[in-house]
């Protein structure tokens, strides 16, 4: 059947012959081989607006393409995504910034610190702190790779940078000052009990990690409802060890950067969890055999 | 109509009123060739009374009341706030810069006219030509605008390396330094890229406002 490609303002890029039963990649591979700079990556299709919606039913890869009932002279809309950079690549990058920025705070700060006579020893706190960020982002980058499944394979490459300047920056922010020659270190059990704490919700994060990872199976596509472990009270557990870990960290620290880099996360990761948690409970709805959503938390109680 | 309706209605109304007392005396004062720090003593106390008011604009946005984003007005209340309260307000040799004429200037302009517009919007009945205005006059006024608040920023940086206010210095129990002249620095080198990103969507806007409008309109804006 004929498809009609067109841009969001109507004008007609392409048409292309396609098999109604054929999936919606391969209309982006046939697209490309059409348009070279538009790698199926960067490629977006929607249907055309219908009555009272601001947007386009998005076509997925995997689904057909009469599963959208496009029919033989059906339109599409084009939208160029931008060059695409793979999510893995991306984590890694901002990941590796802050475990290598941090300590060198820690270890050089004959250099960082020109002027100041940097003291003999670091404080315990400093030590630990140096410790538990360093094992924090290592962590993270593990993750990246053995136990996180994305749910797109590819974002937006100026995400890169901005991503990058975020944690890059934030880590430079922080380890200025807590690494600082003139850093007053608080009550050193307490600060040890924080960090402990802090390290624990990190284990809760790693098996909320795990939990998510598993829900789906090779090959699945569909949301899942999270159980077991947190899940079952809150929907974005994995979010509440994080900002946890974060609080008790700059908890141990005392150095108000930390709590702005704590605060700052935790804004970004409560919009997500937000978002995750609406599309869940709009996902499962109890109708049509569908399990209903329970009644959870969102992110922090008891807050939200 | 509906009670939000007429408070924006009001509180557009009541901002409006506001720029106009400081855009007369303003002009007043510049016809009696008064000098910058006469008319900073005239005009002075009524900006600072309708820009600390208009932080309800980022209530408004927040609740909802309007479709603006809250981070949006809150930086920009903030941006305004920060020049007049913190910087042109305590050191009173700026008073007599011209760098401060012109910036008040600029904003009451802008405002006499953007004030007055969403206020008929919010009722229906905006005359084309306010509109118009609206979406015109922004184009010399808020590069001037810019070019005055900076100026300020950078007239005060000798004061502020001196004085230092709003800073902290270690050691402190924070373990943080917050220098307010380095942040003024800072603010300054950013202050081109972010104004351009507001001047550059109202130049989007103002295509899409001022473009002949659809008899029949499928989505509304």
């Amino acid at each position: 059947m004929k498809l009609e490609v067109v841009s969001r303002s109507g004008q007609t890029i392409a048409t292309l012959d396609v098999n109604p039963e054929a999936p919606v990649s391969e209309l982006k591979r046939k697209f490309y081989g059409l348009k070279r700079k538009y790698y199926p990556s960067r490629q977006r299709f929607t249907l055309p607006l219908k009555p009272g919606e601001k947007r386009g039913t998005v076509l997925d890869d995997s689904k057909s393409l009469s599963h959208y009932g496009l029919g033989d002279g059906g339109k599409v809309e084009f939208k160029d995504l931008g060059p695409q950079i793979g999510y893995s690549t991306v984590f890694f990058w901002e990941y590796f910034g802050p475990l290598v920025v941090y300590p060198l705070f820690f270890f050089f700060p004959k250099y960082l610190y020109p002027h100041l006579e940097a003291p003999k020893q670091h404080h315990l706190v400093q030590k630990l702190a140096v410790a538990y960020w360093s094992f924090h982002y290592a962590k993270r980058i593990l993750e990246t790779f053995t136990v996180h499944k994305f749910g797109h394979a590819t974002m937006p490459i100026f995400n890169l940078f901005k991503n990058c300047a975020y944690y890059w920056g934030y880590a430079a922010y922080v380890s200025y000052f807590v690494n600082h020659p003139k850093f007053t270190p608080p009550n050193e059990k307490a600060s040890v009990a924080c960090l402990g704490l802090a390290l624990l919700m990190q284990l809760g994060n790693l098996r909320s990690h795990l939990i998510l990872s598993n829900l789906r199976k090779p090959g699945e596509k569909d949301y899942k409802i999270p159980r077991g472990f947190l899940f079952n009270n809150v929907t974005c557990a994995n979010y509440t060890f994080e900002i946890w870990g974060w609080l008790l960290y700059s908890a141990a620290v005392q150095s108000i950067p930390a709590y702005l880099f704590a605060i700052t996360g935790a804004l970004q990761m409560t919009q997500w969890a937000i978002a995750k948690h609406k599309r869940l409970v709009k996902t499962f709805d109890g109708k049509d055999g569908r399990p209903k959503y329970p009644r959870r938390w969102i992110v922090f109680p008891p807050f939200l | 109509m509906r009670i939000s309706q007429a408070y924006l209605a009001l509180y557009n109304a009541l901002q409006a009123c506001g720029w106009a007392l400081v855009l007369a005396n303003l002009l007043y004062g510049i016809l009696r060739k008064d000098l910058p720090e006469q008319l900073y003593a005239a005009a002075g106390p009524i900006t600072n009374v309708v820009q600390g008011a208009s932080l309800l604009e980022t209530v408004h946005a927040a609740i909802g009341l309007v479709p603006s984003s809250p981070l949006m007005s809150l930086m920009q209340w903030m941006g305004r706030s920060n020049v007049l309260f913190l910087i042109l307000g305590p050191i009173s040799q700026l008073h007599s810069s011209w760098w401060s004429v012109l910036m008040l200037a600029t904003w009451a302009l802008a405002e006499v006219i953007r004030y007055p517009q969403y206020a008929l919007s919010s009722l229906g009945s905006c005359p084309a030509w306010l509109t118009w205005l609206r979406y015109t006059m922004f184009i010399p006024l808020y590069p001037a605008g810019v070019v005055a608040e900076m100026g300020l920023m950078v007239a005060a940086l000798p004061d502020l390396a001196e004085r230092k206010p709003y800073s902290l210095e270690l050691p402190n129990p924070y373990n943080w330094a917050f220098s307010y002249h380095r942040f003024i620095q800072v603010v300054l080198a950013l202050y081109p890229f972010l104004w351009w990103q507001l001047y550059s969507s109202l130049l989007r806007a103002r295509s899409k406002k001022l473009a002949p409008q659809p008899p029949k309109a499928s989505k509304s804006q």
